[in-house]
């Protein structure tokens, strides 16, 4: 047999000892050193039972073959309770699976607001009575094919962004962006909070639908990834993609609602972040497609209640392996300061997850300033990324990286490897009930959550 | 052949004054030798020449980078290069080189010719109109006629005619502008060729060949070409090469692709990649000819 | 009254090698006034060993790097102190790349490899965690060598199957040596190019005999290292197979070497139709008693490309010991069986034996234990000193008291020096330093052990 090392001068990648590698710089052979470091603490045994696993290697081809290839389209705009599995006195919410008493204030405020919207309490009071007697019943938002950004609370009344992908025939949805300030999502729930959803029930969510009926599917993959060579990483910056949505949609939406347009098209012009939820929602269909290949350490969702950061993997099915959520470090909003945030919480890590969002940082120069730091700290963002991710995204593409792709597909090997943490852009909720959003920044994940999902996979 | 462009230029000084880095074993003798003094020939970006005060070959050495050709009298430094000028003194020998107050150490040993293992003549025959086809495709042409001495010493090699190859070569040595003027080059790749291919595949009158080559310019390089021409031609005529040729030598015996090896070698200087991958191709020709393999007009 | 003053501190997250922390612990000792100086990685059992000589250790981990320093005043604390910081500068400043340099150093082999072709990978990362690594370079299609020693035989099992699958070979666990178109891996001599190609399950014997050869100006091709487990049952020869069959195909191979152990009697007959199914002659130079040594079989070699032995060289000194009784302190594992088979007598340790590693690098780079051992023996003492790269710079310098001192005492020493005229160390200064020393030095082992065993009968 012909061995191609011994054709040709050498050229080493060396990992360890440096005397080792000094030994070569001598000898002037080129060499290309690894920075490497233990992995995280208590990995070791896990670590070489799943790398040994012999699916691994095609299973973690399988599965992020299938997050590359999804081709998202939003194709409709409906009302939550004709597609989703939620019935009455159900409410749907961010994050692994809670409950009231665990439930954070954004959260608590959230669900508060929402029973106010349904029309099950009266007022605040009625409201945490009936949420904490139990008699609502809530499921996490990613166990019905759904993200919420924040809190994420789903209830029947509201309206949901369809996506379908195409390739794989998934659907995913996601609620309706509210805008900014006091929101429902940020845990807000005053009388213009609960006005707002309505009108976005009554007026907002049927117009889309119309306008939607009218100018056909929209496709998500290419918006996305003319969005990032604009300057959005789609999750803390979605301004360009919110434009090209407008520009799709307002000549659909005049035609199918003159009286309306005006209105629908002024709301939606004034939130930047009215993409956010479509872009999640294609995050969410497009990881949903490389779930449950046996043997993947693919992280196939990422997502926060406020209290507990949870990841889900495709080679263990819908268990969720979870550590506590971590407070943003980042800028905060007027007076409010880091003693108002709520620790992390929202399922908008779906853009993470899917390679976008904090992994994208490096094509979105313009917000670098906003979650701390210059550009030169964006750019490694994104290239730490590279490290523990198993693919480039083909059509996502990072135009100052030299159109790279984004780095996609978060291994939960590589994670424990390099001890490297997924980077999470996000916005921050205030820490009581109410008070809406106070800021936005960056936000590490809990390493347990990782290291726990591993020994699972390790146990399979 | 030449490394770059010719400005003057003073290098960055290696922290400590001392640097170690791969030897040729080509200079193997000169450096186990007691220690000699020798001159800064010429400084390029990427690299150094030294001539020793000496009568042994090779006595110009190349001290290089690693991104630099790696030529047969090479050593290939791991630091930064010393900084000097043309003109410096320097010396060689007692196991290293000492440039202006660095002293280089080797550290490791290369062979310029390393064994290609045995081939027939038949592949030679074969592989010769796949090279042609890709120098050919190529827009990079040798840096002289080949119609001239250049015809003459690819007949005289081909049919075995010893007066008509070194009248040929008498001619070649030293043609041609620049440091390692295109004539030097040309003949410096049939003479590896003839040694090489001769050896590998058993062709004894190639190798013939290649010893009354390498007489006549032993005899007579050090006064018709350049004092680094002519190290480079002695260093030819041993069958020796810089890593670029020596890549296609082993493409040729199916070691690795050819293309990438023959287009790695033409990108070299102005003409000398050029000028090299003819010589190839002439000796490579003379060779399967030599050992009784018809071989395809061209 | 003595006073001493102490400095702790846990460096969250960085990391450094064990054997570039323990030499800039080494370098701290040596300062004035300083009496402990423990630099590394915080480990249980490097937390204990700084616990036990009184340090107050803060809570720490694996992944932190401990400093802890005592010196007799402030002054010197203060000194040692900033020698530290200058050392650690320096580990920085040398990075973990060489030549080629990427914008930021990957985090492991598969994202080196990704970044940059390679044509091999050379892993030293502590043995727990070699096999990730190692991995890596087999999935990218890189032959691998691996100096770690302790990884388990379950995986280099596996790691071997995955290579024959992929066409690449893996030179390891616990490979010590090995040379690459000329370039020394680990420990390797500076060799000069040539026919011989060795394949070694032993890298002290590997070293011997291609010392050997470059001083009969034989130069070798390539020397493949197997690992010493290779051969064994478990293993079955994988490496050693593949590894001949490379060779075989190599044009500038003329003659093979294999070099192991005896191997396990269903390993044997594999090997022996291998070796009879080659075009190129072999030489085989099993270790053990009956079996030709390392030199008589570079004799072998010599003979089979017809090129006449040389006289190996000698530099020897009248001695007489006191008394009769012989040991041997080697640092290599290999030269230590040899000489302990063909001297038939005496009491023989090996340094580099697992037992004195934990926790220390090899005696070939620290000869702490060695010169202990060396400071109270008696009679005749055998030792080999091993040259070449990443071997001690002078190890003539640092045995050279303790050799005095025995001949003061009346001890006889012998020397095995294994190295090459081309070696960094600079073989004839080496012997001329230990002869001066009082010691008779061999560059042949066997020779080295025959001379101490007839010194044994040659009491005052």
């Amino acid at each position: 047999m012909r061995l191609s090392m011994l054709d040709g001068e050498p050229r080493v990648i060396s990992a360890g000892a440096a005397v080792i590698a000094e030994a070569l710089d001598q000898q002037a052979v080129p060499r290309l050193g690894v920075d490497w470091r233990p992995p995280l603490p208590g990995t070791s045994a896990a670590l070489a039972k799943v790398l040994a696993d012999p699916r691994r290697e095609r299973a973690n081809e399988v599965a992020v073959g299938r997050l590359l290839s999804a081709r998202p389209r939003l194709v409709g705009v409906r009302p939550a309770r004709e597609v989703l599995d939620l019935p009455p006195r159900t409410f749907f919410h961010a994050g692994p699976p809670i409950d009231w008493e665990r439930a954070s204030g954004p959260m608590r405020g959230a669900l508060i607001g929402a029973a106010i919207f349904e029309g099950l309490a009266a007022d605040a009071e009625e409201a945490e009575r009936l949420l904490v007697s139990g008699s609502v019943k809530l499921d996490s938002c990613h166990h019905h094919r759904t993200v919420g950004p924040m809190a994420g609370v789903v209830s029947p009344s509201m309206w949901m962004l369809e996506v379908v992908d195409d390739e794989h025939g998934r659907t995913a949805y996601c609620s309706l962006n509210e805008g900014l300030g006091k929101v429902l999502r940020y845990g807000a729930y005053g009388p213009e909070v609960v006005e707002r959803l309505h009108w976005m029930g009554e007026v907002l969510g049927p117009v889309l639908a119309a306008a939607l009926a009218v100018s056909g599917p929209i496709d998500l993959r290419s918006l996305i990834a003319q969005a990032l060579q604009m300057g959005d990483e789609l999750h803390n910056r979605n301004r360009a993609a919110t434009s090209l949505l407008v520009r799709e949609l307002a000549p659909a939406i005049v035609d199918a609602s003159p009286q309306q347009a005006a209105a629908v098209l002024r709301f939606v012009n004034g939130n930047d972040h009215f993409f956010l939820n479509a872009g999640m929602a294609a995050g969410k269909v497009s990881a949903d497609a490389a779930r449950d290949v046996p043997g993947s350490s693919l992280v196939v969702a990422m997502a926060r209640n406020g209290t507990d950061f949870g990841i889900q993997v495709s080679g263990l099915g819908n268990r969720w392996f979870t550590g506590p959520a971590g407070v943003p470090d980042g800028l905060y909003l007027g007076a409010y300061g880091p003693d108002d945030a709520n620790p992390d919480i929202g399922d908008s890590t779906i853009t993470e997850t899917s390679g976008l969002g904090g992994f994208a940082m490096a094509a979105a120069p313009a917000i670098v300033r906003f979650v701390g730091g210059d550009v030169s700290d964006a750019i490694a963002a994104t290239r730490s990324m590279y490290e523990i991710t198993l693919a480039e995204h083909p059509a996502y593409q990072i135009p100052g990286l030299g159109f790279r792709g984004t780095p996609t597909g978060i291994d939960l090997v590589l994670i424990a490897r390099t001890g490297q943490l997924p980077v999470v852009n996000t916005g921050i909720a205030g820490r009581v009930a109410g008070t809406g959003q106070v800021g936005a920044g960056l936000v590490s994940p809990p390493a347990e959550a990782f290291t726990a999902a591993l020994a699972a996979l390790a146990a399979t | 052949m030449t490394l770059g462009t010719r400005t003057r230029i003073r290098h960055r000084e290696p922290a400590q004054g001392k640097a170690s880095g791969a030897a040729s074993t080509a200079l193997r003798p000169a450096l186990e030798s007691p220690r000699r003094p020798a001159r800064v020939l010429a400084v390029f970006p990427l690299g150094v020449y030294l001539e020793i005060r000496t009568d042994v070959e090779p006595f110009v050495v190349a001290v290089v980078t690693g991104e630099a050709t790696r030529l047969p009298n090479a050593v290939v430094l791991g630091d930064p290069l010393p900084a000097t000028s043309a003109g410096d003194e320097a010396a060689v020998g007692d196991g290293c080189i000492e440039i202006g107050r660095v002293t280089v150490r080797v550290r490791r040993w290369w062979d310029p010719a390393p064994a290609l293992g045995p081939l027939g003549v038949d592949r030679l025959a074969q592989m010769l109109p796949r090279f042609a086809q890709i120098c050919d495709d190529s827009a990079r042409r040798p840096g002289l006629d080949p119609d001239g001495a250049g015809a003459l010493l690819a007949s005289g090699c081909a049919e075995g005619s010893l007066t008509s190859a070194i009248t040929a070569a008498e001619q070649l040595m030293g043609l041609g502008p620049g440091l390692t003027p295109s004539g030097d080059d040309m003949l410096a790749g049939v003479m590896v060729a003839l040694r090489q291919f001769g050896r590998a595949a058993g062709v004894g009158k190639a190798v013939w060949m290649a010893d009354w080559l390498a007489a006549t310019v032993a005899f007579d390089a050090r006064t018709r070409t350049t004092p680094i021409s002519a190290t480079l031609l002695h260093c030819a005529a041993q069958g020796q090469a810089c890593a670029e040729a020596l890549a296609v030598l082993r493409g040729i015996a199916g070691h690795h692709p050819l293309g990438p090896a023959v287009r790695g070698l033409l990108r070299l200087g102005h003409t000398s990649g050029a000028d090299l991958a003819w010589g190839l191709r002439t000796g490579l020709a003379a060779v399967a000819r030599l050992g009784g393999s018809p071989v395809p007009g061209r | 009254m003595t006073t001493s003053t102490d400095l702790v501190e846990v460096r969250a997250g960085l990391y450094h090698d064990s054997v570039s922390l323990m030499r800039i612990s080494q370098a701290l000792s040596s300062r004035p006034g300083v009496t402990v100086a423990v630099v590394a990685m915080a480990t249980e059992l490097n937390l204990g060993l700084a616990r036990e000589v009184g340090f107050e250790i803060p809570a720490a981990g694996p992944t932190d790097l401990l400093v802890a320093l005592r010196a007799g005043s402030e002054a010197a604390l203060a000194d040692a102190a900033q020698e530290l910081d200058r050392q650690f500068a320096a580990l920085a400043r040398g990075g973990p790349s060489g030549g080629a340099r990427a914008e930021t150093a990957p985090r492991t082999i598969r994202s080196a490899a990704r970044a940059w072709e390679a044509s091999l990978a050379l892993v030293s990362v502590p043995g727990e965690h070699a096999f990730a690594e190692a991995m890596d370079a087999i999935d990218a299609g890189l032959s691998v060598m691996i100096f770690s020693d302790n990884v388990p035989v379950e995986q280099e099992v596996l790691l071997k199957e995955r290579a024959r699958e992929r066409g690449v070979l893996v030179m390891g666990p616990d490979c010590g040596t090995a040379v690459v178109g000329g370039v020394g891996l680990g420990f390797a001599n500076v060799l000069r190019p040539g026919p011989v190609g060795v394949v070694a399950a032993s890298g002290t014997g590997a070293q011997q005999v291609t010392s050997l050869l470059d001083h009969a100006g034989v130069g070798v091709s390539h020397v493949l290292g197997v690992g010493g487990r290779d051969l064994s049952a478990a293993v079955g020869g994988r490496s050693t197979l593949m590894a001949l069959s490379a060779l075989d195909d190599d044009p500038a191979t003329e003659l093979i070497v294999l070099i192991s152990k005896p191997p396990a009697p269903e390993v044997a007959d594999t090997v022996r139709r291998a070796v009879e199914g080659l075009s190129t002659p072999v030489v085989t130079a099993l270790l053990g008693p009956g079996q030709d040594d390392l030199t008589a079989a570079t004799e072998k070699a010599l003979c089979a490309l017809d090129v006449p032995v040389p006289q190996w060289a000698c530099w020897t000194v009248p001695q007489e010991p006191r008394s009769g009784e012989l040991s041997g302190l080697y640092s290599g594992g290999t030269l230590c069986t040899e000489a302990r088979i063909i001297a038939g007598t005496g009491a023989f340790t090996d340094f580099g034996d697992d037992d004195y590693t934990r926790g220390r690098a090899h005696p070939m780079i620290d000869p702490t234990l060695r010169l202990e051992a060396l400071g109270h023996a008696s009679g005749v003492v055998l030792l080999d000193v091993v040259l070449g790269h990443a071997a001690e710079p002078d190890p003539a310098g640092r045995l050279a008291p303790a050799i005095r001192e025995a001949r003061a005492r009346g001890t006889a020493v012998v020397v095995a020096l294994v190295g090459t005229e081309s070696d960094p160390q600079d073989l004839r200064r080496q012997a001329d330093d230990l002869v001066a020393a009082g010691a008779s030095v061999f560059t042949s082992n066997a020779a080295a052990a025959r001379h101490a065993a007839s010194l044994t009968g040659r009491v005052q």
